[in-house]
């Protein structure tokens, strides 16, 4: 209730609210969006690539923090997973405010924000050193990962 | 001439008496509705002010400091969120009269009838 109430609040707010690289997608799922994102000024990413992040919102929502991770479109070749030192190259991403600095006062906007402004500051062409270790093992939601925060700088 | 008023009918309007935020930020919704589990604005769904100034329903906070993932830190500011004594649950609204501007929510009407 408290979660419906509050996404659709959102959801009605966002299609004025997102910049113009940033455009949201809805499922057929009330819970379920997709926020799909150009990286236009940073040379490590093709202005063409469309980096698609996917929300699911939990019935807790927001007093937990929604899942959230990158993911590839099925119908098309252009979205990609963005090469970033705290992004898996299954999607996952290593975020404080994902976790356990989550705060119900963040929303869909804020979270596609920082996310979107991880990529457009990264100087650095390359997965996190543990990446190949990670994918093996990972659970499907990001959110059963305890992640180790390898570098607060990036 | 000689007036003589037989009949006035008074309205008043409430808002809380907190100007800087109009939305709480934890259910987005305006601090003169309800958050989302109450049905009637005002002294039913109160308001709470931290320490640290800021403003959320009360039964939003509550929620979000019975979380683990809360650590009982304020959402906006992450400093302990601390209500001092009940003082700052506020119970009373600004009542003005109908000049009052923007208000669309809560409003009473109350008809005095005077006659000689």
């Amino acid at each position: 209730m408290f979660a419906t109430r509050r996404l659709l609040n959102e959801i009605k707010a966002l299609g004025k609210e997102l910049p113009e690289n940033l455009h949201l997608i809805q499922t057929s799922e009330l819970n379920k969006l997709y926020v799909d994102m150009k990286v236009l000024n940073n040379p490590i990413y093709s202005p063409e690539d469309i980096y698609r992040l996917q929300f699911i919102i939990g019935d807790e929502y927001p007093f937990e923090s929604p899942q959230v991770q990158f993911i590839l479109s099925r119908d098309d070749n252009i979205t990609k997973i963005p090469i970033h030192p705290h992004i898996y190259s299954n999607g996952h991403i290593c975020l404080d405010i994902l976790g356990d600095k989550w705060s119900p006062v963040q929303n869909i906007l804020s979270t596609s924000l920082s996310i979107h402004s991880m990529l457009c500051n990264n100087d650095r062409n390359e997965r996190p050193p543990d990446d190949e270790n990670y994918i093996s093992h990972a659970p499907s939601n990001p959110k059963k990962s305890s992640f180790y925060y390898h570098d607060d700088n990036v | 001439m000689k007036l003589t008023i037989k009949r006035w009918h008074a309205v008043t309007s409430w808002y809380w008496d907190i100007l800087n935020d109009e939305l709480c930020g934890i259910c987005r919704v305006s601090f003169d509705g309800t958050c989302p589990v109450c049905k009637y604005p005002g002294d039913e769904c109160p308001l709470v002010i931290g320490e640290c100034q800021h403003a959320f329903h009360m039964h939003c906070i509550l929620k979000w400091l019975e979380t683990d993932t809360s650590k009982g830190l304020c959402p906006m500011c992450r400093q302990a969120f601390k209500m001092n004594g009940g003082s700052d649950i506020l119970t009373n609204s600004a009542a003005e009269n109908d000049n009052n501007q923007n208000n669309n929510l809560g409003e009473n009407t109350a008809e005095i009838v005077m006659e000689r």
